[in-house]
């Protein structure tokens, strides 16, 4: 392996080229039209144009990236996140023209691709699931049922989505009533009265298990990350290690994640993502099969560099490190910064940076493309950088990161540090006891 | 520590010199199409909606469920009636390329649970065209659909009777017409389905006989083709012609259906004339 090309822009491509430099492997960016100017076609040791703005036609467009490839005599894909960075006909593709695709296998991918069948995979491999049932017959099977799911159970109608023909039931007095009501809201509202049966979660924590594997079949975990501060799915803010995690339930969860990896035969690096709940039970959601966003937090905190681990595992080489070499120091926080606005409904925010400047200091890392001058493109998401800071404890390491974003700035957009800022004074997260609702309440709490 | 090292021992993967057979170029609009891309359509270019032309088996596939379908006198084999001088060769080279016995596959399946006869015509084998065998084998297949009283599907792409076998091909236009007389005063449903392309003595016989004429979209359906016309007449041919849609409205075809919507559609058709209920 000599030159990567790198099928992805922002702050991820920058991370990647970065990597590749340290490694001594030359790079190739990327790029669509109106892109011509982003940082990662400077730093990159070439960049090759792949079509028009509208990711479809150019980030997404698999013809062109490997012609890309082909044409600039890359012999490695690094797909970064999003794009093509889970799609297992492109991983398949990249090895149909002799390429390295810098990920998992495309049976991995494709395995866990699926939602069904990962579950039914991972539940194989005894990690566990949700605990679920099949359709519901009549009010006595669902007694029986969720007698052994325990309550609080969550009646789901088979069609349903967006929330109707979802009943949560508290205890077995309000079972009957909540099937029948759950059945005629999926007749009226799918025309499906089947309804199925789910264990209901009460406020969860979305804790996720970073995987690091290699081509011979070693497997390590390197911990934990909380990603639980989320509006719609999005996440915000991450931390490592979680707050709520004891050493002994890090390794069960780590041992799970390993399993979960195994079963796949998974290479390179890798997330399992967890839901926790309130009694430190955990539950196996799905598995995201490429570097994450909020990577940084990990390699804070072990000291490994994620990137140029999957970037050797890629080439083939052999984990050196056995699980009890894994070491954990110190905390570690990394704030998105978006090109949004907080106070619009986190609308797009996309314009020139009149003006920026980035926090400094010890223990501050900022993974960005933002620049002043810069205009943000309205085609692609509005992360403009990553600050990540490092503490010794989390005390600190809040400490830290309000410092930071105190002293970051930017004109000319809006962007999302005064709602971190927000998240990071308020006492349900500096106590560490929050979950996944938190910032959809904290949020709320505005409004009166 | 170091966190890899190199393998003791490893084994290189071999490299291809080139690019695997990975994508192709639309005929149409010559966009350069991604192999997985295109079979997920179905073979249909997303960009300009050109249809590729299908192999028998490819049709089967996209057409009948899963698991299916059953053939029919598979064992048939053509033979070489008249002594015509290379027709063994070409007959053994079409048998190799293609993997097939004749230009067509007749069976029984079922599409979206709805029991048919099909019969497919098979353009990778001497352009799909109609000698004894075919002939044969969809007569036979008529004949078996008539006996169960259940309905018939042809999907035609074929370049007309075969020249080699002659007369005896021209006799199949009979007979396969024959046997949908048959089929017809039993009362079952015939569906004939015309793709790209079908021409000669296959749309002057079985292939225009359908109780519902359905053409896939862009498909050439004629008899002779458009080039030995405009030499015949010495005119220029309107734009469009003998394409399925120019057809369709000039009342030759009944309707003309996307590739994609053909399955849906001949379902809801065998549903709608399902014997005995109402």
């Amino acid at each position: 392996m000599k030159r990567v090309l790198i099928a992805n822009r922002g702050e991820i491509a920058l991370r990647v080229i970065r990597a590749c430099r340290e490694l001594g492997l030359e790079t190739v960016a990327v790029y669509a039209r109106g892109d011509e100017d982003s940082p990662h076609v400077a730093l990159a040791d070439r960049a090759v144009c792949i079509g028009p703005a509208p990711a479809p036609l150019s980030y997404l467009n698999v013809q062109n990236i490997l012609a890309a490839a082909l044409g600039s005599g890359a012999d490695a894909v690094h797909p970064g996140y999003g794009f093509l960075a889970e799609n297992a006909d492109f991983a398949e593709l990249c090895a149909d023209c002799g390429l390295v695709f810098v990920g998992p296998s495309p049976a991995a991918i494709r395995a866990m691709g699926n939602k069904d069948r990962a579950r039914q995979l991972m539940a194989a491999a005894g990690v566990p699931v949700i605990p679920g049932t099949g359709a519901v017959a009549d009010a006595r099977e669902a007694a029986k049922l969720a007698g052994k799911i325990s309550y609080p159970v969550l009646l789901k109608a088979a069609a349903g989505g967006g929330g109707k023909g979802m009943r949560l039931v508290e205890e077995p007095g309000q079972l009957a009533r909540a099937l029948e009501l759950a059945r005629r809201e999926g007749e009226a509202a799918f025309s499906d009265a089947t309804v199925y049966m789910e264990k209901y979660i009460r406020r969860p924590r979305h804790v996720e298990i970073q995987i690091l594997a290699d081509n011979h079949g070693n497997v390590v975990h390197l911990g934990e990350r909380d990603c639980s501060v989320q509006r719609r799915h999005q996440k915000l803010l991450e931390e490592a290690p979680c707050p709520a995690l004891s050493p002994a339930l890090r390794r069960r969860m780590g041992r799970a994640a390993v399993r979960a990896a195994r079963a796949v035969r998974y290479s390179g690096a890798g997330t399992v993502e967890f839901l926790l709940d309130e009694q430190g039970n955990f539950y196996f959601m799905e598995m995201n099969t490429r570097i994450q966003v909020e990577h940084p937090v990990t390699e804070m905190i072990t000291g490994i560099d994620l990137v140029k681990a999957q970037l050797l595992a890629a080439a083939g080489e052999e984990l050196a490190i056995r699980q009890e070499d894994v070491a954990f120091r110190g905390w570690a926080l990394e704030c998105r910064i978006n090109a949004e606005d907080p106070r619009q409904d986190f609308q797009p925010s996309p314009g020139v940076i009149t003006g920026y400047r980035p926090p400094e200091g010890p223990w501050v890392r900022i993974d960005g493309v933002a620049r002043a001058g810069w205009r943000v493109p309205p085609h692609y998401d509005s992360l403009i950088a990553k600050v990540i800071v490092w503490g010794q404890d989390r005390a600190e390491a809040i400490a830290r990161m309000e410092r930071a974003l105190g002293e970051m700035a930017v004109q000319g957009i809006a962007t999302t540090v005064p709602l971190h800022l927000k998240i990071l004074a308020d006492p349900e997260f500096r106590r560490g006891h929050y979950d996944t609702g938190f910032l959809a309440r904290l949020l709320a709490g505005d409004g009166r | 520590m170091a966190l890899f090292r190199k393998p003791q021992y490893s084994s290189m993967p071999a490299r291809p010199d080139r690019p695997r057979d990975i994508a192709s170029k639309c005929d149409q609009c010559k966009s350069i199409l991604i192999r997985q891309e295109l079979e997920k359509n179905l073979r249909v270019c997303p960009r300009c909606g050109y249809h590729f032309p299908l192999t028998a088996w490819q049709r089967i596939q996209y057409t009948l469920d899963e698991g299916s379908f059953c053939e029919l006198n598979a064992g048939l084999e053509p033979v070489n009636p008249l002594g015509f001088p290379g027709y063994d060769d070409k007959l053994a080279r079409a048998r190799k390329d293609s993997g097939l016995a004749e230009a067509v596959i007749t069976g029984r399946g079922l599409i979206e649970g709805e029991p048919a006869y099909v019969g497919v015509l098979a353009p990778e084998f001497m352009l799909g065209s109609m000698g004894s065998v075919v002939g044969e084998k969809l007569a036979r297949m008529l004949d078996e659909a008539g006996a169960q009283g259940v309905p018939a599907i042809i999907f035609s792409a074929s370049g007309g009777a075969r020249m080699q076998e002659s007369i005896f091909s021209l006799f199949q236009m009979a007979k396969t017409s024959a046997a949908l007389a048959r089929l017809h005063r039993k009362g079952v449903l015939y569906i004939s389905v015309l793709t790209h392309p079908t021409t000669g003595g296959v749309t002057a016989s079985f292939a225009m006989l359908g109780d519902i004429n359905i053409g896939e979209s862009g498909a050439l359906i004629g008899f002779a083709g458009p080039r030995v016309i405009q030499q015949t007449i010495g005119q220029t041919l309107p734009a469009g012609f003998q394409r399925a849609e120019f057809l369709l409205e000039h009342g030759m075809l009944d309707m003309v259906v996307e590739r994609k919507e053909l399955r849906p559609v001949l379902a809801r058709l065998l549903r709608l004339h399902r014997g005995g209920e109402r």
